[in-house]
């Protein structure tokens, strides 16, 4: 018997989520430290709706740089769904064309990972279990971002409760990873990412997935 | 004001770049090679991701023997239970440990 996809999304949605409340809890002491107003600082939200993206131009503008820079880096560091995006089209391809355009809104790192990798390849559990966990996540990181304004500056830094983020997109990787070629894929990347660190507004980070992704391509022509 | 036409400018043109690929490939049929191609779309991405996470501004890495500690012991786990929460417990156990023993 197949569990049902709308159970199964909440489930795999809290796992997943209780280790991102760190991450909104930084992101409301970058709200506080920019100076921005609370409100506006949390309207990035429900307007951009990706943790590294926002943090990343709260941080930016607080810091005073211009809203131009700002921008620019954060639309960099959200660069990547383009790479997600590419991904899953195959998979909405038997989808309503109103799917397409409302799961794109909702097509997060984490709802990215536990939907790439989800066995069940009919159309309608992919569909019910997208949007379970795409409306979870959104009604969780608007509550807990909100909360994050108010707890985030009282909660010590010597907790290092920072060293969560990391964490967590560890978490997601080390679950998109289910033979060797990926790990060795994985690996380019983080090097060459390390490698390209001085490249203006973190741009090194996409060079490196391309340069890791043609690896695995060289790695499937081996295989084969 | 400025600030939040900014912040919506940022939202719209991050719509735009999940929506792309999802709304105009609707009806591309992928060749196979593209589709294993895609795969890798995901550990090379989220790879990038986290070293972006670990290296501090100015390009060095800003990790001690507590984090280094901690992510190994969140991949293991991870990679074993494929559960991201024990992941977490084990990784903020070792690191809170370490720090206070190496400080």
């Amino acid at each position: 018997m197949t569990q049902s996809p709308i159970k199964k999304a909440v489930l795999d949605t809290l796992t997943l989520f209780v280790p991102a409340i760190p991450f909104a809890l930084v992101f409301g002491i970058a709200v506080n430290e920019s100076g921005l107003p609370a409100l506006l600082g949390w309207s990035t939200s429900p307007i951009m709706f990706s943790g590294a993206a926002q943090i990343t131009l709260v941080t930016l503008i607080g810091e005073g740089a211009s809203l131009a820079a700002a921008a620019t880096a954060a639309l960099i560091v959200g660069a990547r769904h383009l790479f997600y995006s590419i991904t899953l089209a195959p998979r909405f391809q038997d989808q309503p064309r109103w799917f397409r355009w409302v799961g794109s809104y909702m097509l997060i790192d984490q709802v990215f990972a536990l939907t790439v990798t989800l066995e069940n390849r009919d159309p309608n559990y992919f569909r019910r279990y997208y949007l379970t966990s795409g409306i979870s996540f959104w009604t969780l990181w608007m509550s807990f971002t909100g909360l994050g304004l108010f707890i985030g500056p009282i909660i010590p830094e010597s907790w290092g409760l920072a060293f969560a983020t990391p964490v967590l997109f560890l978490g997601l990787l080390a679950l998109a990873i289910d033979r060797w070629e990926k790990v060795v894929v994985a690996v380019v990347a983080m090097v060459v990412t390390l490698v390209l660190a001085d490249l203006p507004n973190r741009s090194g980070m996409l060079v490196a997935a391309f340069l890791a992704i043609l690896i695995g391509l060289i790695l499937e022509r081996i295989r084969r | 004001m400025t600030v939040l036409l900014t912040i919506c400018c940022v939202g719209l043109l991050g719509y735009g770049m999940r929506a792309i690929f999802i709304v105009s490939l609707a009806k591309l049929s992928f060749p196979p090679l593209a589709l294993r191609l895609l795969e890798y779309v995901a550990p090379a991405v989220m790879g990038a991701l986290v070293m972006t996470m670990l290296t501090g501004p100015e390009g060095a890495l800003a990790v001690g023997i507590p984090e280094l500690a901690g992510l190994i012991l969140a991949a293991v786990v991870v990679a074993r239970t494929r559960n991201v929460l024990a992941g977490l417990l084990a990784a903020m156990g070792i690191f809170w440990l370490l720090r206070h023993f190496l400080s």
